[in-house]
């Protein structure tokens, strides 16, 4: 089943596979962010009905975010991931609210806590920061050890004390 | 102006974050009378960051930390979080820890769906469920004191195994709680199953379709309930899971009463699961010696386990160094709380609110993580 997936994603989308990784039971894609919603839309057509998870890594030494589609096949039970890599400055992806209901939560959580920004969502407001100002808190350079020591903790004698 | 001709009016009412029946969570029902048009969710008391937080952690550090990710089922987060760092490594695991862990997690879910069957019966207003339920609950919170010296949040794994061994004593008392905990069963059967109100309450309330639940995302007995066996324990074998045989419990109506059910059934699986285990305990080493400061090698691995409340994934990226880069942690109440109970709370009433919560047997911790 892997490989007549593999070889019909080959045929359909010849310039977006950028890597193809097949293993027993799962197959890990890396395609091009252009094709990405019809790449992910074909591979719902073929049975990955479950959208699992929607992550993301910001790899801030190559300035790129991978952003992550976890989708699982109810009836053939096996397991696709296919990542894209999307550049830091302007990180913005095409939703796929329209394919999974529940991909809406997923793509809200990674606007929040990464900045990615998913075109066609209807709604990306925050989800669990309060009146947040700061940079989005996952990216490797928002340091969350510092932050803490500059909001939360005066400096007395060596000791930190909480501000009160 | 005659009624008929005024707008509908809407008031907006709050469920939680202090309401007995919602836990840590939030959220805004906008209401005509009794029905409920909208339902709004306010996520976010509980998060703590601790994908972050792990970030700044070494390995043995974060197996602790981890815990707190899941409330009601924290030796799922331990053992997932574990496991993807040993796939990272291609570490070899003894048999004997691997048993260990499994019979551990396998008592995780009768502890939390205990918990589940506990709160599920307050919130319907039958207290005395609750408090019997919670009562049998101990007996699986003394064997997590016996065999990890913690009750509710074990600290119990560690990267390479098991931090220590099982006693004969927690061999010996684990089959006594079983035992009792199966009579329990049948007592909970005549009690809660099969009692006049919890069927009034449950039956026919906050229903889905196989297609609505796989569209929103769920998972677990969510899931089983509308008739699909998706059940990783079986789909994506781990740890000792291939050594047992164990039905996947699945129900079609994918109403309350439906969830309820499997989750009940389930816990008859578990115990027959942990006995099996028991009974073949191999002998020998329970872990692979590591030192604490040990750093996986380069890699990533996603690894999905079966939690108590379904699909449970983590997302561990290694760059050579004793913390992870970058952990996610998939947690199925996420979905169950965000995604299916707005769904399912259109069109109920306010009074359906508490027991379609409780239904999807969502924890507040594990969804803000």
């Amino acid at each position: 089943m892997i490989n007549e997936i593999t070889s019909l994603l080959k045929s359909k989308f010849p310039d977006s596979l950028l890597n193809v990784v097949s293993e027993d039971k799962r197959i890990t894609l890396l395609v091009k962010k252009e094709e990405l919603h019809q790449i992910l839309s074909q591979l719902k057509d073929t049975g990955f009905n479950h959208l699992s998870d929607v992550t993301a890594v910001d790899y801030i030494d190559e300035q790129e975010f991978e952003l992550i589609y976890h989708l699982w096949s109810h009836q053939e039970k096996i397991r696709a991931i296919v990542k894209v890599r999307i550049p830091r400055e302007s990180p913005t992806v095409k939703s796929v609210v329209d394919l999974w209901t529940g991909a809406q939560m997923h793509e809200r959580e990674d606007h929040e806590l990464f900045g990615i920004n998913f075109e066609g969502n209807p709604n990306l407001s925050p989800l669990f920061l309060e009146d947040w100002e700061e940079i989005p808190p996952f990216r490797k350079d928002f340091d969350t050890r510092k932050y803490v020591k500059e909001k939360y903790y005066l400096e007395e004698e060596g000791y930190p004390v909480a501000k009160g | 102006m005659d009624i008929e001709e005024k707008e509908i009016a809407f008031s907006t009412v709050p469920f939680g974050p202090q309401h007995p029946a919602s836990g840590h969570f939030h959220a805004l029902l906008k209401v005509e009378g009794e029905r409920v048009h909208e339902l709004e969710p306010h996520p976010g008391y509980l998060h703590r960051g601790f994908e972050k937080l792990m970030e700044y952690r070494v390995h043995p550090q974060n197996c602790v930390l981890v815990d707190r990710a899941d409330v009601l089922d924290p030796f799922s987060c331990e053992l997932g979080y574990a496991n993807a760092i040993e796939k990272t490594a291609g570490l070899e695991i003894p048999e004997r820890g691997r048993y260990i862990r499994t019979i551990m997690a396998e008592l995780g879910r009768i502890l939390s769906h205990m918990t589940w069957i506990g709160v599920l019966s307050m919130v319907l207003g039958f207290d005395s469920a609750n408090k019997i339920a919670w009562g049998d609950r101990e007996k699986i919170l003394r064997l997590n004191e016996i065999a990890t010296g913690g009750r509710l949040y074990p600290c119990y794994l560690c990267v390479g195994g098991v931090r220590r061994d099982i006693s004969q004593e927690f061999v010996d008392e684990t089959f006594k709680a079983l035992d009792y905990l199966e009579g329990q069963l049948s007592f909970y059967d005549y009690f809660v199953f099969k009692n006049e109100t919890f069927v009034m309450r449950t039956e026919k309330v906050g229903k889905m379709s196989a297609k609505e639940a796989i569209d929103l995302g769920a998972t677990g007995p969510n899931l089983r309930a509308c008739g699909i066996d998706y059940d990783i324990r079986k789909d994506e074998p781990y740890e000792a899971y291939p050594k047992v045989s164990f039905n996947v419990i699945t129900r079609d109506e994918g109403d309350a009463y439906a969830r309820s059910l499997c989750r009940r059934y389930e816990i008859a699986e578990s115990i027959s699961i942990v006995r099996q285990l028991l009974n073949n305990l191999p002998d020998g080493a329970f872990r692979a010696e590591l030192s604490p400061v040990w750093a996986a090698p380069k890699g990533e691995s996603y690894f999905c386990l079966e939690s108590a409340r379904g699909e449970k994934c983590f997302h561990v990226v290694s760059d050579g160094s004793p913390c992870p880069y970058r952990v996610k942690i998939r947690a199925p109440s996420f979905l169950h709380t965000l995604s299916e109970f707005p769904y399912l709370a259109k069109g109920s009433t306010i009074a359906d609110i508490p027991a379609i919560y409780w239904s999807l047997d969502s924890c507040p911790a594990d969804m803000d993580r």
